[in-house]
């Protein structure tokens, strides 16, 4: 049993060793018309902290499979989502409880 | 009303997906008081799930949503923990009996293994668990009218093919002899506990605590996609992801050779074992 937790050992320090580059907070909310805004821009390499604020009276799920992300955000709540390092390209984003509604983040 | 569904499916593969494969283990092993734990910690979960889930919809939630996610990612990183101590376990338990049945049945579990599948099973399924009563309250809250039970309905029915799914799955495991089904699920198990782990270092980039250092070290959505039937499959079962992060592949990729080293190391002490226990009943 000694390797998993040695290899717990090195997240955590990896978790505590985590440069805190510089980040930029983008506001997203999710109305029930959709995101907005539906598109995000940003550069190449930046370090995101998307706030996703759910202002409809259901839960949504935040998703992306380009971002490899995915958040639940109960109704009237915003969750932090951060994205670093991304190379330019268009990434897309939806709602997956509700998914007509879908939004982009593109990268220059 | 299909979409209700199929996002339940959805969301409750990879619960139905460990519990079933805990059970199909524990069944096969005559191990019946463990299969009672684990339906204990799923049910358990399932009610816990509720309260949380309708707790965490109005705005009295304790823990804001980050630190909920936190939390998340720190009780996956100890499943990982509990499920690997299991996975060596079971492995020396097959070595150990061999092909006999009845004396497995007899032997009690230790009360510290019975709770340690309770709370993988508790785990699995409240995890997923909060998430769809969120999913199914927001139905409801959406459509005030006549259509809510309906849907409702829909939102459970897939919940129970989820389940249908996995009990599909390890039926399939029923045709195999017992030494190859335990190693294919002590395999499964392991791949499980390396997907487990992924998904708490996925969380942890998400949240802004981890580096994921290259974003996508690879794309096979070309190949696989997360929202295909066997995507689905394999991202409940073992953690799949088109594009993973690095950080992700080093997890599960450092995880397996140092279960392996583990399980080696359990190998040389039940082979001990053996060479000590006739010398014991020579004496």
């Amino acid at each position: 049993m000694r390797p998993p937790r040695l290899l717990l050992a090195a997240l955590l320090f990896a978790l505590a060793a985590t440069v805190r580059a510089e980040e930029r907070s983008v506001a997203l909310a999710v109305a029930e018309h959709g995101f907005a805004p539906p598109e995000i821009e940003a550069a190449a390499g930046e370090r995101l902290r998307l706030e996703v604020t759910n202002q409809t009276a259901a839960a949504i799920e935040f998703e992306s499979f380009e971002l490899n992300r995915e958040r639940v955000v109960p109704p009237g709540q915003t969750v932090a989502v951060y994205v670093s390092g991304l190379s330019p390209g268009r990434y897309e984003f939806f709602d997956d409880f509700h998914q007509e509604r879908r939004g982009a983040l593109v990268v220059k | 009303m299909i979409e209700t569904l199929l996002i339940m499916w959805r969301e409750s593969l990879e619960a139905a997906l460990i519990v079933g494969i805990l059970l199909t283990y524990l069944a096969r092993s005559g191990e019946r008081a463990g299969m009672r734990y684990v339906w204990a910690g799923a049910l358990g979960a399932v009610v816990a799930a509720v309260a949380m889930g309708l707790a965490s919809n109005g705005a009295a939630a304790r823990l804001g949503p980050d630190a909920q996610e936190l939390l998340q990612a720190g009780v996956l990183l100890l499943a990982v923990g509990v499920l690997s101590w299991m996975v060596v376990w079971m492995h020396r338990n097959a070595r150990q009996m061999g092909g006999d049945l009845r004396r497995r049945a007899d032997r009690a579990l230790a009360t510290g293994r019975l709770v340690g599948l309770a709370a993988i099973a508790f785990v699995a399924v409240f995890r997923e668990g909060v998430e769809a009563v969120l999913f199914l309250w927001g139905v409801v809250v959406q459509r005030a009218d006549a259509s809510a039970p309906v849907l409702l309905a829909a939102g459970v029915a897939g919940a129970g093919l989820a389940v249908a799914t996995a009990w599909l799955f390890f039926r399939g495991f029923a045709f195999l002899n017992l030494q190859t089904f335990f190693r294919v699920t002590g395999i499964l198990l392991l791949l499980v506990a390396a997907g487990l782990l992924t998904a708490g270092v996925n969380k942890l980039i998400g949240l802004g605590y981890l580096s994921p250092i290259k974003p996508q070290v690879w794309n096979t959505a070309w190949l696989l996609r997360e929202d295909s039937l066997l995507g689905a499959l394999l991202g409940a079962l073992i953690g799949y992801r088109s594009r993973p992060s690095l950080l992700e592949v080093l997890a599960f990729l450092a995880y397996l050779p140092a279960m392996g080293w583990a399980l080696h190391r359990a190998d040389l002490a039940a082979r001990g074992a053996a060479e000590q226990a006739p010398a014991r009943s020579a004496a």
